[in-house]
């Protein structure tokens, strides 16, 4: 069992990696990552600005994004992923790669989610930090970047961790519409040995649990790092004196 | 624009004429007319719920107003405005809450920085070193690189004074600045307070802080029920209330 584990990575080791590449397009576990890396980036500022949506006081802004949330949280991801492969190239006309038809989908998908959590971060800081801030003269968009957000977001760095590992997770969905990750290349191997299929999957199992174990573990030590930064027993570390906070974007990397 | 400046006396940092104020068919401001000089120190004071808060909230407009007017240096705070304009009116009026409000992700020094930094477009150079300044001045230069989650009440709220004043604004609002804090703290702000007032700043204090109304206020305004219904010096005030409810509202004080 075990040597026929080893046998396995040891064959196809690298077509589980990159896929095809590079005589094919990029695959297989490095496809994964890159696939859910640039999801959460993109599902970020996306769900940021449906939180600011969602927080408007003007319906024009707050009534479609509030059922644009509710209706991409109320349907499984799956129906999500094959209307975008059926309705995107009816809609453009245009033949559009897999790869992205997943990325896009994955990004309003995950957008939904976590503009949810943006949003009850900031609803959870309260009205005076917004007062305070409107009170010194900050414009409504100025107190956001400046007070409300960078403590939204920090509070809220583990949910995005999880965010990520649940990211990675629906990125198997692609299988269905043929995007090139670690899944579809286990199935890929699977299909040329065909006598191994409870060896090849519980690579891949093996696989995912594993990053998304580390991932999980590491979301636990960044929360229980918040949860003692916000009792005060630790400061935040600072490069210089006075400067962190001050020089732009240092405050918002996620 | 031009009547509101010319019609009122120059010495007239803050009027507010007739305003009046509502929560759905709740009267919370029921037609207040007052002025404060320049100069002056004003403390308020009645009743919870009578209405102080929402009153000093209206006047760098955090609540709307249904109707009247207040004049800030000749303007109109409520007047139809760009957002440009008011948040210029708000940074030059200093504004410290109950509850400090301080933004806990930044230092003491970064707290009283950022906002001449962001707002008003001063060098971070320049605002750090008048921060300090300011930290020094409210006993708390020692803390400048403390976060607030690592000062006491008394600390956060004379940092939240020291962030007010970095506006450089001329005139400063209280909202029961020393409500929320220990009883050995409340010393500390407010003889903060007492410098402020002694170097001739402009101030509107909402305060059941008796001692310090008695030793620094100019006028007493009593509050009751939406409506100023006594004003006073501290002397009258104190020794000879006219209006039956302030008699009743010092009676339970001294109790
Ligand atoms: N957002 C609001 N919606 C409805 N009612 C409100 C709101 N804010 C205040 N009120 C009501 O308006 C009245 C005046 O409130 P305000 O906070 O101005 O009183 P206050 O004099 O400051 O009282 P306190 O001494 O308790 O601070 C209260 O009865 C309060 O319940
Ligand atoms: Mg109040």
């Amino acid at each position: 069992m075990i040597h026929d584990l080893i046998a396995i990575i040891d064959e196809y080791w690298l077509l589980l990696l990159i896929g095809q590449y590079p005589n094919g397009p990029l695959g297989g576990l490095a496809n994964t990552l890159i696939l859910s890396a640039l999801s959460i980036v993109l599902a970020f500022p996306f769900a940021i600005l449906l939180a600011f949506g969602r927080l408007s006081k003007y319906r024009v802004l707050r009534w479609p994004v509030t059922v644009l949330v509710y209706v991409t949280r109320g349907v499984p991801l799956l129906m999500l992923v094959l209307w975008s492969y059926f309705l995107v190239p009816l809609l453009t006309g245009a033949d559009v790669p897999s790869f992205l038809t997943m990325l896009t989908t994955l990004v309003v998908y995950q957008g939904a989610f976590l503009s949810e959590i943006i949003r009850a971060g900031i609803v959870a800081l309260g009205q005076g930090q917004m007062d305070a801030a409107r009170a010194l003269g900050h414009s409504y968009f100025s107190a956001m970047r400046y007070v409300i957000l960078p403590q939204a977001l920090y509070n809220m760095i583990p949910s995005m961790l999880s965010t990520f590992v649940a990211t990675i997770k629906d990125t198997t969905l692609g299988y269905v519409i043929n995007v090139p990750d670690l899944t579809f290349a286990a199935s890929q191997v699977n299909n040329q040995l065909l006598t191994q299929p409870f060896q090849v999957f519980l690579i891949l199992a093996l696989t995912y649990y594993v990053i998304c174990w580390s991932l999980t573990w590491l979301t636990n030590v960044v929360e229980r790092r918040i949860t003692r930064r916000r009792a005060g027993l630790i400061a935040p570390k600072r490069r210089g004196q006075f400067q962190t906070s001050l020089t732009p974007n240092a405050t918002e990397q996620p | 624009m031009t009547a509101s400046i010319s019609s009122f006396a120059k010495d007239q940092t803050i009027r507010l004429a007739d305003v009046r104020k509502s929560y759905g068919d709740y009267d919370v401001l029921k037609g207040i007319d007052a002025t404060v000089a320049r100069g002056e120190v004003v403390v308020i004071c009645g009743p919870s719920g009578s209405g102080k808060s929402t009153l000093i909230r209206t006047v760098n407009r955090l609540e709307e107003i249904n109707s009247g007017s207040i004049f800030f240096e000749g303007q109109d705070v409520h007047a139809q405005m760009s957002g440009r304009e008011l948040n210029r009116l708000r940074s030059r009026i200093g504004f410290v809450f109950q509850s400090f409000n301080l933004f806990p992700h930044l230092s003491a020094v970064d707290n009283v920085a950022m906002s001449p930094i962001r707002v008003k477009g001063v060098a971070p150079a320049e605002a750090h070193e008048k921060a300090l300044k300011l930290l020094d001045r409210v006993g708390l230069r020692e803390k400048a690189n403390s976060y607030p989650g690592q000062l006491s009440g008394g600390q956060q709220q004379r940092v939240a004074i020291a962030r007010a004043l970095a506006m450089e604004p001329p005139v400063m609002l209280f909202d029961e600045p020393t409500s929320a804090l220990d009883p050995e703290m409340v010393g500390e702000v407010l003889n903060v307070m007492k410098s402020l007032a002694a170097e001739g700043m402009t101030m509107m204090c909402v305060t059941h802080e008796m001692g310090f109304a008695r030793d620094v206020a100019d006028r007493i305004w009593f509050i009751d029920a939406g409506q100023i219904i006594e004003t006073a010096t501290p002397e009258e005030f104190f020794k000879n209330p006219r209006h039956p409810r302030a008699q009743r509202f010092l009676a339970d004080l001294r109790h």
